[in-house]
């Protein structure tokens, strides 16, 4: 009997080694999260499962894909500085200096143009990522975080929390071109065609924007079961490849909510964990990943069903996410 | 290039660049004031005696990009008053249509309210926690920043009875606003449930017959309780309970776990940044690491922030930054950094926001706590709500 319980259990770790291995060879993607507080970067597949970990800098936080394909650019707030690691040898091969309190990235790859919100300046950089100088420094209200800049790469976005401002540049002569006054706290811009979303973190509300006018075209207003209004602190937004449907982290609400871009409905709202803000969408357009900023987990959420998977342990306080295929 | 400015708030841009005008001013009484020692006369400092001035500075400091935009010219004033010489007559002076902060002890505050109100002035309270100045006073241009006692102690029972700390002994000092605080935080005991073991008042006096009264072993022996909350508002006696109760507990209210507005170790909602630029802010001036806010520095600052914030939530007012009018309005909101915004209670101006519960170098609970719920505002679950409040500006007009 002991003897046959053995054989059982070699043959079932046999079969969990190898099914591992062969899982690993196919996972559907490999999700990169910078953890603020515990100043790594761990990166998990689609079941949530921890592939890899590795001790990255001083607060990582925001993070984008650089210009090669393993390239992966993250921003080291309390180092002042950005760093390009190579998700292959897991060797950060650039660092990009004099970056002071570099928050959220944005790229925009045909001019090879990396755009940095230095929260604890006021101001963002705009970094030529060939040469690694720096272009531009724009000035902003305090407290910089979101910034996006437009697909033709001719106009930049820089959310100013403390002043409640979404902040146009030109991104060809750098100089400011328009001042959107926007609710509380804006954190996050996100372009959809010829609108730019903002989330207002305070203000509870995503804000949606002309990005020719600049005029207010609209607004969403969030209502899940069982809170008040100032507990919804949205954050991250994010729009799925069809460019139907907006993922919004609803920050203390604990919930992720799904909107009809067309409708502006909510469609749905999904518990997640505590403090919900940094959001991820896998290539294939199947799950979103969302990252609680008070829980320290992550929560991945099948979208087609519009139920979550599974919620897994991150670092401490796990920040942005930038999902490789 | 030509910058545009986009407002998207429903109105005109006839305001842009015109130059709209803010004008605060802090009042004090320098003369009137004398340092929180208590009855010790070694000198101990126990409490920040700083001015708020620095605080308006960092909230102009703040609010320098958006007044740009919106041609903003703020002028901050200080008005020292002489005690000597009639209020009305110095106060008559402040420009109408100002922000008047009043940092002053609570009886000139009192009369200074009350003249202010037929100044038509409107006033804040950024230092005075006495809820009867919410209830009492109650003025149409009165508005209180700084937390109410209620508040306070709302914040602190809720955290006990999350933590299922329900027995409560309450330990009190002799002087009769430790009395009167004793009766709010007894309400507050009331509200979320709390069962009071009992409630001792500690004798100052170091006499041997008053031993059962003026130790802290004793004072705290036979009875059986989860946590003493000690009220102790001059800090005389209350500093050396920690450590000393009959019993193994920790001790609550002005010591030990104590409710505060700000916090210089708050680390989520941004606050790491605010604290950091009011240490930093001015060159001239830059202050240690251990400096933060005190309440009323926090209670100045919030109060000029909800009238910058103003800006984003409701606009100008024809090119005009109308004060009065935009603590009126329900939309006037400000982002506190303490994770849920403030705004303005209609029924006694009381700005609602969360309350910290600290140590020395730790915030261990932001308040509301989990599962204490309210049907309209999230924080309203702190202080005196509008059923239960007998003051009812909201009704006035």
């Amino acid at each position: 009997m002991i003897f046959h319980r053995k054989v059982l259990q070699t043959a079932s770790l046999v079969i969990a080694v190898f099914g591992s291995l062969a899982f690993q060879a196919v996972f559907a993607f490999e999700a990169y999260i910078t953890n603020e507080r515990s100043g790594d970067l761990i990166s998990i597949d689609e079941e949530g499962r921890q592939i890899h970990s590795q001790a990255i800098c001083k607060r990582p936080r925001g993070m984008v894909k650089g210009l090669g394909a393993h390239q992966l650019l993250i921003a080291c707030s309390d180092d002042n500085k950005v760093i390009e690691l190579n998700t292959q040898t897991k060797k950060i091969e650039r660092t990009f200096n004099e970056l002071y309190g570099a928050m959220t990235l944005a790229i925009h790859r045909p001019t090879n143009r990396l755009f940095v919100s230095n929260e604890g300046g006021a101001q963002a950089t705009v970094v030529d990522l060939i040469s690694g100088n720096a272009l531009a420094v724009l000035p902003t209200g305090l407290e910089p975080d979101g910034i996006a800049v437009s697909d033709d790469g001719a106009t930049i976005y820089v959310a100013s929390e403390n002043a409640g401002l979404v902040h146009v540049f030109d991104a060809l002569s750098y100089e400011q071109t328009a001042v959107i006054v926007t609710h509380l706290r804006p954190r996050r811009v996100a372009l959809l065609g010829d609108q730019l979303w903002v989330s207002s973190e305070m203000g509870s509300r995503v804000e949606i924007f002309s990005t020719t006018t600049f005029n207010k075209i609209d607004e969403v207003i969030f209502a899940p079961k069982g809170f008040r209004i100032e507990q919804l602190t949205p954050v991250d937004i994010l729009f799925d490849k069809t460019g139907n449907l907006a993922f919004v982290a609803l920050g203390a609400a604990n919930h992720v909510a799904f909107v009809n871009v067309n409708s502006l409905e909510v469609e749905k709202y999904i518990l997640v964990g505590r403090r919900a803000w940094g959001l991820g969408l896998s290539p294939d357009n199947e799950s979103l990943i969302v990252l609680n900023g008070l829980s320290d987990d992550f929560t991945i959420i099948d979208i087609a069903s519009r139920r979550p998977r599974v919620t897994r342990q991150a670092g401490l306080i796990p920040h942005a996410i930038e999902v490789f295929e | 290039m030509k910058t545009i400015v986009v407002l998207c708030l429903l109105f005109t841009m006839s305001f842009a660049a015109q130059g709209a005008e803010f004008h605060i001013t802090i009042v004090t009484t320098s003369d009137l004031e004398e340092p929180i020692r208590g009855q010790s006369f070694a000198g101990i400092q126990t409490q920040v005696e700083r001015p708020v001035h620095r605080a308006a500075e960092l909230a102009l400091f703040e609010s320098k990009t958006i007044y740009d935009i919106f041609g903003i010219k703020p002028e901050l004033k200080a008005l020292d008053l002489d005690s000597s010489v009639d209020y009305q007559s110095q106060l008559a002076t402040i420009s109408p249509n100002s922000l008047v902060i009043v940092d002053t002890p609570e009886e000139p505050f009192i009369e200074l309210a009350n003249t202010l109100n037929k100044l038509n002035l409107v006033t804040v309270n950024v230092r005075h926690s006495n809820p009867d100045l919410r209830e009492d006073l109650c003025l149409g241009t009165l508005y209180h920043t700084i937390p109410s006692d209620r508040m306070y102690f709302d914040a602190l029972v809720q955290f006990l009875i999350f933590s299922n700390w329900r027995k409560v002994l309450v330990v009190h000092g002799p002087s009769s606003i430790d009395q009167a605080r004793t009766k709010t935080l007894v309400e507050s005991l009331s509200k979320f449930g709390a069962d009071i073991s009992d409630i001792r008042e500690f004798s100052l006096s170091r006499h041997p017959d008053d031993r059962d009264n003026n130790k802290p072993e004793f004072i705290t022996g036979g009875a059986s309780y989860d946590v003493v909350a000690v009220i102790d508002t001059a800090r005389d006696f209350g500093r050396y309970f920690q450590y000393r109760t009959r019993r193994p507990r920790p001790v609550v209210g002005d010591i030990g776990l104590t409710p505060r507005g700000w916090h210089r170790t708050l680390e989520r909602y941004g606050a790491p940044q605010l604290n950091e630029r009011y240490r930093v802010f001015d060159d001239a001036s830059v202050l240690p690491a251990s400096e933060a806010m005190s309440d009323s520095e926090f209670a100045t600052w919030s109060a000029i922030k909800l009238i910058t914030n103003s800006l984003n939530t409701i606009g100008l007012n024809n090119g005009l930054l109308d004060v009065a009018a935009i603590l009126k309005n329900p939309d006037a909101q400000v982002d506190l950094y303490k994770g849920t915004r403030g705004s303005i209670r209609g029924w006694n101006h009381q700005l609602r926001q969360p309350i910290l519960l600290t140590t020395a170098d730790a915030v261990i609970a932001v308040a509301p706590m989990p599962k204490f719920l309210h049907p309209r505002h999230y924080v309203d679950t702190l202080g005196l709500d509008e059923p239960e409040s007998s003051c009812r500006l909201d009704r006035v007009e």
